[in-house]
Parts: structure tokens; C-alpha cells; sequence
């Protein structure tokens, strides 16, 4: 899933560059991106979601 | 790299001069993308064999959203939802820096996960990073002035046209690694990655990650405070099973005036003197436990987070310990000069009956994570036992020894049961199942009460296996054990008293008790 998160951003990062006309496309990629890093990290860590330090 | 801007369809400006803002974010995204991400690639894969672990990939993954941001700025000037996305992802970042440091803070010194960088594992400079990040964006943000927000679509300068470059090599090298290394979707990064290779035959893509588990919030350290109510009453339900009862040789109510439940008992026969405590109260009383004569009520909240009292011996040198339940301790001498004025800090009522001598934790590394409910003094080894309580994740008993010149841990332990076949654990049955609040030490064994199954184990300190155990008819909740003579006196939370022979085989010297100075 890394694989993919990285594809999407390497394409955003050239349609910013090669196609800035296509700008509402690259920033949707972004979001895309952030959400599933944050779905990624929130699996691998779903038995202590919180820092597990004493509160 | 071919630079060929067009009219975007929501800003048709011409394009804004290049200036120092827009250096300064070309310039941080460069250092960004290459310093942490292209190091991290580049080096410490490539050349080192570095595999990072599924929370390293996302906190990898976030720094280059972070940089990404920042060529959209370059594109199209900072853009209120390019800020706030770098904002949010920043946070998130800060969070998972957090989230994966303290899994690993807590460890001795040098210990860690994986790699060190400048003497910090990984993990941690991702938690430098992103505060980094977040420093910065706040500082551009500064500098940003209405001409920045109306940019439309830039010409890339050189320098701009070069962090683009380096953003797109950087990925695509992560791009590589992250096929290696975790495999196409649905495979995704492990918990403990290999080490990265080009070598196919050793690659290693895993699903573990998809595994159904349990949602929770604090894991391992979701552990409940200790409940009485959640006692097994019966005795012959108990991991031991039918046990041999003892006699009672009195039961009567407690008339003493606590300001709550007893929390523990101990004896000391040098003075003749019992100590109780409640949940934040210290009481001497008279050796027949009818009246009160010093107590004083701890301000639990002063520094040092006792948390409820649940344990108390006599020591050495005329003072005494109290236990919370969390394993921090204040240890107090009683004084008929102390200073009221001066104890205002450490006590909430009778300030001039007690001088506090010390306040701190003990710190356990088998008990680590379970609460106490039980404190006990062995004179002949200058020692404070404590002895853990189970609880909804985990079901072991470990018996701590303290160091009295200290406080320091000096020994721990799980008891084992000893040769006697007469002793026998039931089928899947564990010894930490018992739910001990009350520890007193004479002769050399150990006098645990538990409040699960009414037992009473004798442990030997010296062999640490228990060598009887009995259980104690009609007893419910008890909270505190202390040997007086031949009698082991046993306190319950609703302030009854029973008092019970010492178990025979097990007997007194004549002059001593351990619980004693």
C-alpha cells in the first residue's frame, strides 16, 4: 500500500509540474494520499491508537 | 527538467516575481525531501540495508506530503487549503512521532528500534522533523504578504525547478523501496521489516497488518485500577482448589475512627503498635486496635501522585512506609514536634503529628504495568516486599523487593509452588489469579492474603515457592494483613477484623516479628 501512496504522489508531483492546468486533479491526489497514510498508520496501530505512555 | 507553465483555469494572474518566500519554501523542500527522505532512501537502504517499519513508511510518507505541499506553493502560491492541509498533515505527523517514540522512550539508555542517527534512533528525529516542519510553516507563514496569495500559476526558477527534480527522484527511489520492501497493494509495511535487499529471492511482502485485532486506544497500558469487587468469594473456586481452613479465633467490627475503608494492617512489636491506612489516611492505634493515637490524612496530590494507599509496614529507625497502589511510596516518622507550618505541603489534617521523610516511586521491571495492594518489611533483609495484583490483562503475581537504604529494586520474582504434592494448581490455573492485599513477612516466608478465594499463601522467601496455602473461613474483602505474635490479624474493607492462628510449621521466635523494627 506504500507503493501506491508513493505512485500517487510522484503523480501529483508532475501533473504540479508538467500539467498545472490540471491543479484540482494533482490536489485531490494529495488528499487521496494523506487520507490513506493516515488509514495505513491508524491499522498498524488499531490495538493502542494512542501513544502508550502513562496519561 | 521541462518547466512549461499554462493559464490555470482559477488563475489567470501573470506570473508573481520569484522572491525570498518562495526561495525559502523551494529551499525547504529541498531539505525536506533530501535530508531525511533521500538519506533515508538513498543511504540507509540502499547502501545499509535499512528497512523501515510500517509506522516509519507513514511518518516517511507524511514528510514527502509535507514537501509536496510546498511544490504546490511553488506552482501556485500558498493557498489558504494548501496551508491548512500542511497543517493538518504536520500535526498528524507530530502525533505519529509521538505515538511511535513511546513505544520505545521508556527503554534503557541505547535501546531502541533499528538505526540511530546522531546518536537518536529514526523514530525520533521523524518527532524532531515534524515539529521542524511545523516551526517553519509558521515562520513563511509570517512572511507572506497579499501579493504571495494572488501568484496564479508560476515560472519555475532554477532553484524551484531543482527541488522539483529532487522531490520526483526521491519518491521515485521510495517508490522502489516500498515495492521491495512491502510488496503491491493489498501487501502493505510490517511491524518488523527484513532488511532491504534487490535480491528477489529475499523479499518478503505480508498481510499481517490486515489481520482482524482488537480495537484499543492504550493497549498494553489500558490496565484498570485494582477492584475489590471483582473478587471470587468462594475459597474452593480458587487455583488451588479445596484448601485446609483455619480457625478463626475472633471477628469483630473495627470501632476505630478511619475516614474510609482500611486500606492495610501492620504490627509493629517493638512499640506494640498497629498501623492502618486508608485511602489517603495513616493511623497508629494501640495493640488492640481500638483506639486511635496519631494519624494524619496525605495530600496525595502534592508532587508525587501517590494515588490510593494500599500498602504499609513499619520500618527501621522509628518510621514507616505507605504504599500506593500505582507503587509510589511516602515514608513518614512520627514526630510530637513536627512542624505544622512546615508540613502544610504534605498533609491535609494533623500536620504536627508526622515529619515525611521521603516521597517517590518504586520502579519494577516484572511488575511494571500491574498495580500493588500489598506492602510488607523483612528486618532480617532490611527489605520492602510489594506483590501485584492481576488485573483485565494480565493475571501474574510478582513479588518486588526494595532495598530499604534505597528503595531501590533489589529482587523480583514469580513464586512457583513448591514440591509438596499436596499443593497442585488446577488444569489451566495460574497462582495470579490470587488477588493478594496483605503481606507480612516473619521467620524467613512471606503471609500473602488474598482477596480472591479467601486464601492465605505462605511463601518462602528463600526457596520462592509456596510452601501452604489455607483458606480463611467466612473472610470477604480483605485489605490488610498483619502478624502479632502467633496471629495473623486480617483487615476487610468494611472494617471487620478476623484474626486467625499463624499457620503451624511457620512459627515465631519468640522475641521477633518481622514486621517489626
Amino acid at each position: 500500500m506504500e507503493f501506491l501512496n508513493l505512485i500517487l504522489i510522484g503523480t501529483a508531483a508532475l501533473l504540479v509540474l508538467r500539467q498545472p492546468e490540471r491543479e484540482r486533479l494533482a490536489f485531490r491526489l494529495l488528499v487521496v494520499s494523506t487520507l490513506l497514510m493516515v488509514f495505513l498508520f491508524s491499522v498498524a496501530t488499531r490495538t493502542g491508537l494512542l501513544p502508550g505512555v502513562n496519561y | 527538467m521541462t518547466d512549461s507553465p499554462t493559464t490555470a483555469p482559477d488563475a489567470p494572474q501573470p506570473s508573481a516575481p520569484h522572491n525570498t518566500v518562495f526561495t525559502l519554501v523551494a529551499l525547504a523542500v529541498l531539505v525536506l525531501t533530501v535530508i531525511p527522505v533521500g538519506v533515508a532512501v538513498f543511504w540507509l537502504a540502499f547502501a545499509r540495508g535499512d528497512s523501515p517499519c510500517v509506522m516509519c513508511w507513514e511518518q516517511r510518507i507524511g514528510m514527502l506530503l509535507i514537501s509536496l505541499i510546498g511544490l504546490f506553493v511553488l506552482r501556485f502560491g500558498p493557498k489558504p487549503k494548501y496551508v491548512g492541509m500542511a497543517v493538518l498533515i504536520a500535526t498528524w505527523g507530530l502525533f505519529m512521532g509521538v505515538r511511535h517514540t513511546a513505544m520505545h522512550a521508556a527503554r534503557d539508555i541505547g535501546q531502541g528500534f533499528s538505526l540511530e542517527i546522531f546518536g537518536a534512533h529514526t523514530y525520533t528525529w521523524a518527532l524532531f522533523i515534524y515539529w521542524i516542519c511545523a516551526f517553519a510553516m509558521g515562520l513563511l507563514l509570517l512572511m507572506t504578504r497579499p501579493a504571495h496569495l494572488s501568484s496564479g500559476v508560476r515560472t519555475l526558477g532554477g532553484l524551484e525547478r531543482f527541488a522539483f527534480g529532487a522531490f520526483i527522484v526521491v519518491v521515485a527511489g521510495n517508490a522502489v523501496q516500498a515495492f521491495v520492501s512491502t510488496g503491491p497493494p493489498p501487501f502493505m509495511g510490517q511491524s518488523d521489516p527484513i532488511r532491504f535487499t534487490f535480491n528477489p529471492k529475499y523479499w518478503h511482502w505480508s498481510l499481517e497488518e490486515w489481520k482482524p485485532a482488537k480495537l484499543g486506544l492504550r493497549g498494553r497500558w489500558a490496565v484498570d485500577k485494582p477492584d475489590l469487587a471483582l473478587a471470587v468469594a468462594d475459597p474452593a473456586a480458587g487455583p488451588l482448589g479445596v484448601r485446609p481452613p483455619l480457625v478463626v479465633k475472633e471477628r469483630r467490627p473495627l470501632t476505630l475512627a478511619l475516614d474510609g475503608a482500611p486500606t492495610d494492617l501492620a504490627f509493629d512489636d517493638a512499640s506494640g503498635q498497629f498501623l492502618v491506612t486508608t485511602a489517603h489516611g495513616i493511623y497508629l492505634t494501640d495493640g488492640t486496635l481500638t483506639r486511635v493515637t496519631r494519624q494524619t490524612v496525605i495530600d496525595g496530590g502534592y508532587s508525587v501522585d501517590l494515588g490510593r494507599l494500599a500498602g504499609a509496614a513499619f520500618l527501621d529507625k522509628g518510621e514507616l512506609i505507605a504504599v500506593g497502589e500505582n507503587k509510589s511510596y511516602v515514608v513518614l516518622k512520627p514526630n510530637d514536634k513536627a512542624n505544622a507550618d512546615s508540613n502544610f505541603r504534605y498533609f491535609l489534617s494533623s500536620r504536627d503529628k508526622f515529619d515525611e521523610v521521603s516521597r517517590s516511586r518504586f520502579t519494577t521491571v516484572r511488575a511494571r504495568l500491574l498495580y500493588i495492594m500489598s506492602t510488607a518489611y523483612d528486618v532480617a533483609s532490611n527489605s520492602v516486599y510489594t506483590l501485584t495484583v492481576p488485573n483485565n490483562l494480565v493475571k501474574r503475581l510478582v513479588v518486588s523487593r526494595f532495598d530499604r537504604r534505597d528503595l531501590t529494586l533489589s529482587e523480583e520474582f514469580v513464586p512457583t509452588l513448591s514440591l509438596d504434592p499436596a499443593l497442585a494448581l488446577g488444569k489451566d490455573r495460574s497462582l495470579g489469579e490470587y488477588m493478594i492485599t496483605g503481606a507480612a513477612i516473619a521467620d524467613g516466608r512471606l503471609f500473602a492474603v488474598s482477596a480472591s478465594y479467601g486464601t492465605l499463601l505462605v511463601l518462602d522467601l528463600a526457596t520462592h515457592r509456596i510452601v501452604a496455602a489455607y483458606t480463611i473461613p467466612g473472610l470477604a474483602r480483605p485489605t490488610g494483613l498483619a502478624i502479632k505474635g502467633s496471629d495473623c490479624y486480617i483487615v476487610s474493607d468494611d472494617g471487620t477484623l478476623t484474626v486467625v492462628p499463624r499457620p503451624a510449621g511457620a512459627a515465631a521466635p519468640a522475641s521477633r516479628d518481622s514486621t517489626t523494627r
